[in-house]
């Protein structure tokens, strides 16, 4: 218990020393750091529909992050979630239209279901490749990742077009507004009760039942959980399949929720804010809710900016590009042996597979 | 056929560079992922200091400095620090993508493109047929990339350094018994791998164009990152690897205009990922053994401190 409430005090300690970084460039810049943070909290929290639009942008945060925290306890290093998120994205949006004139409960749970195995299926092929070769999963998913990127552009672009789009970025036609869960500000009840809903059922499956506690031996200890009896190949893709479903999941929710369409490059940065905001809430399903809410607050920010001050929003992606690069960082004082370690694998459990 | 070769050479150049740089640190066992960080950093920083001083040169040497800078910083996170390597290297990435859009609107007053007068010179210009086409137009530094490569081999595969670079990234505890201290190697690997990204970025800025572009560099340092892998970590086969990206990076560009009916673009620029994917499975095949021995590496940390 120490232990985590020190990893919450040093997380903590490094964002803020993040802000505090990047306010200095701000303030070398010439720029006055106090229009930023007033921007910023306008941006993300009090302004007319700020903090809608800050949950609109946690909400594929969280999805996605509750997917590569899976993956982590397993032992693996999902960096992939952004392709897996696309290829859910256009699953779901295919099916959508295709069967527009359905009904529309059916349609939807057909397309989210859609969209979770194109998830799945674009993470159980670095999935299976790992277990079954060894192959390094952290290379694979990025390339799965890029790949997937690929694929939205060329649906985009070409057989999922709209004819009709004008305008210089592509995209394709609209779901019917039958099937929408939100209306384009990106948040509703429905909305917020499935996240909800997904959420628990994750802690659930994590920490109460025997499928994560197997996720859980697997990943601290192959070798031991082999010799318990687990089979710990089919735990290791079992998941992967979760964690590429929760992303295609997420793929889904953004067509149903406030996109209602595909756009090329949509949320381009998302999958790998994700990663970030798995280590901000320590790998724990609700410090992951609150770390969500504070980067998509940072979106939301970026987004809001240029309307009330002259900084680049730019400035955001430099604060969120600097909490990247310390919130996994330790110090010496916690990194005693005989400490005996909590719950959550430690940070580096990805790194040892390289 | 020769202005497709010119194509590739002028868009494999800057990846070859970049790669170069991959394999530094990858030598010293770190998986680099801000390797697109530091080149757009190189990029930008070639494009403004090279404009305020009017002097190319000093834009370059200026952008060497910024992404040693910011190598030593990431070694430092990395390093005594105990970041975890891969998140700390996206994290760079945002870093310098941020950073550098931040500062062209800071900096220049605009956003999307600037435009500079200093940019690297030329040696052949203004040739129209024959052979010559293929290297007209190309700046020094395309010249000079077979040159690094070269280097980046001698050291890397022929000089004491490099070997115990090499010891370093496949066993660490190993290379310590031999009295070489693994963080300052890494600290020198990520330093070359530094200044490398630099030129890197200068010649996608300064050398095939005069300008900078907020996020112009559009994913090529993971494609470097790419090319070390595919190229199996060696100089010259990252360097082959990265030529071959610059191929179908052209062949992407040419398809655009061409050839869109019978083969979609994308799918041309998927071909490097896919072939990837295959080869770290092939290799992973081949060299489970060595990557079982540098996989030990993070668990022989211990005795570290």
């Amino acid at each position: 218990m120490i232990g985590q409430i020190g990893r919450i005090v040093s997380t903590v300690i490094l964002v803020a020393v993040s802000f505090v970084v990047t306010s200095l460039v701000l303030w070398v810049s010439g720029y006055s750091v106090t229009d930023v943070l007033s921007g910023t909290v306008q941006g993300a929290l009090t302004a007319t529909g700020a903090f809608t639009s800050t949950i609109r942008w946690a909400i594929p945060l969280f999805l996605i992050a509750l997917g590569v925290m899976v993956a982590f306890r397993a032992g693996f290093f999902n960096i992939g979630g952004q392709g897996q998120f696309y290829v859910g994205a256009c699953a779901a949006l295919a099916m959508a239209l295709w069967w527009r004139t359905g009904p529309a409960l059916l349609v939807i749970a057909v397309s989210v279901v859609a969209a979770a195995a194109a998830g799945a299926a674009w993470s159980l092929i670095p999935g299976w490749l790992r277990v079954r070769f060894g192959t390094d999963e952290v290379l694979t998913t990025l390339m799965m990742s890029f790949i997937g990127t690929l694929l939205l552009q060329y649906l985009t672009g070409g057989p999922m077009r709209n004819p009709e789009g004008t305008g210089t970025t592509a995209s394709t036609e609209r779901i019917p507004d039958a099937f929408r869960l939100t209306d384009s500000s990106g948040v509703s009840f429905r909305l917020l009760a499935i996240v909800a809903v997904t959420a628990v059922v994750i802690w659930l499956l994590m920490e109460r039942t025997r499928f994560g506690l197997s996720v859980e031996l697997a990943g601290r200890n192959p070798l031991m959980a082999r010799w318990q009896g687990l089979n710990v190949s089919r735990v290791g893709l079992a998941a992967f399949a979760v964690s590429g479903g929760l992303a295609g999941f997420a793929g889904a929710m953004e067509v149903f929720g406030p996109a209602g369409r595909l756009v090329t490059g949509f949320s381009p940065t998302v999958g790998f804010d994700a990663i970030v905001v798995v280590m901000v809430g320590l790998l724990s399903v609700s410090g992951m809710a609150l770390s969500a809410v504070f980067f998509g607050g940072l979106q939301a920010a970026i987004l809001f900016l240029p309307i009330v001050t002259d900084v680049p929003p730019p400035a955001l992606v430099f604060l969120n590009g600097m909490v990247a690069l310390l919130v996994t960082a330790r110090f010496r004082s916690r990194r005693r042996r005989s400490a005996p370690e909590s719950v959550a694998p430690e940070p580096e459990a990805g790194e040892q597979e390289a | 056929m020769e202005q497709f070769l010119a194509t590739t050479l002028r868009a494999a150049a800057p990846l070859i560079l970049v790669a170069l740089a991959g394999v530094f640190a990858f030598r010293a066992g770190m998986f680099h992922l801000g390797l697109e960080g530091l080149m757009i950093t190189g990029a930008f920083t070639t494009v403004a200091v090279g404009h305020a001083t009017g002097s190319v040169w000093l834009g370059i040497l200026a952008a060497i400095g910024a992404c040693l800078v910011l190598s030593l910083l990431f070694w430092w996170v990395i390093g005594p620090l105990r970041a975890n390597i891969f998140i700390a290297g996206l994290g760079l990435t945002s870093l310098g993508l941020g950073g550098t859009a931040f500062a062209l609107t800071a900096v220049f007053d605009t956003r999307g493109t600037f435009f500079t007068e200093a940019v690297l010179p030329r040696p052949i210009s203004g040739v129209n047929e024959g052979w010559g086409v293929i290297l007209s137009e190309s700046s020094l530094l395309v010249w000079l990339t077979p040159l690094f490569a070269l280097a980046a081999w001698v050291v890397l595969r022929r000089s004491r350094f490099g070997l115990q670079l090499a010891a370093v990234g496949e066993y660490p505890f190993a290379a310590r018994s031999a009295g070489v201290n693994p963080s300052r190697m890494r600290l020198w690997a990520l330093l070359i791998a530094g200044a490398l990204c630099a030129l890197g970025g200068a010649e996608l800025s300064v050398g095939a164009l005069n300008n900078f572009t907020e996020n112009m560099t559009a994913g090529r340092g993971f494609i470097a990152f790419v090319a070390v892998i595919f190229g199996a970590w060696h100089p010259l086969g990252a360097a082959a690897a990265g030529l071959f990206f610059g191929l179908a990076d052209a062949i992407g560009t040419q398809s655009q205009i061409n050839v869109t009916e019978s083969i979609p673009r994308e799918f041309v620029l998927m071909i490097p990922y896919i072939l990837t994917i295959v080869a770290v499975w092939m290799g992973g095949l081949l060299r489970r053994r060595q990557m079982e021995a540098s996989a030990g590496y993070a668990e022989l940390r211990e005795p570290d401190d």
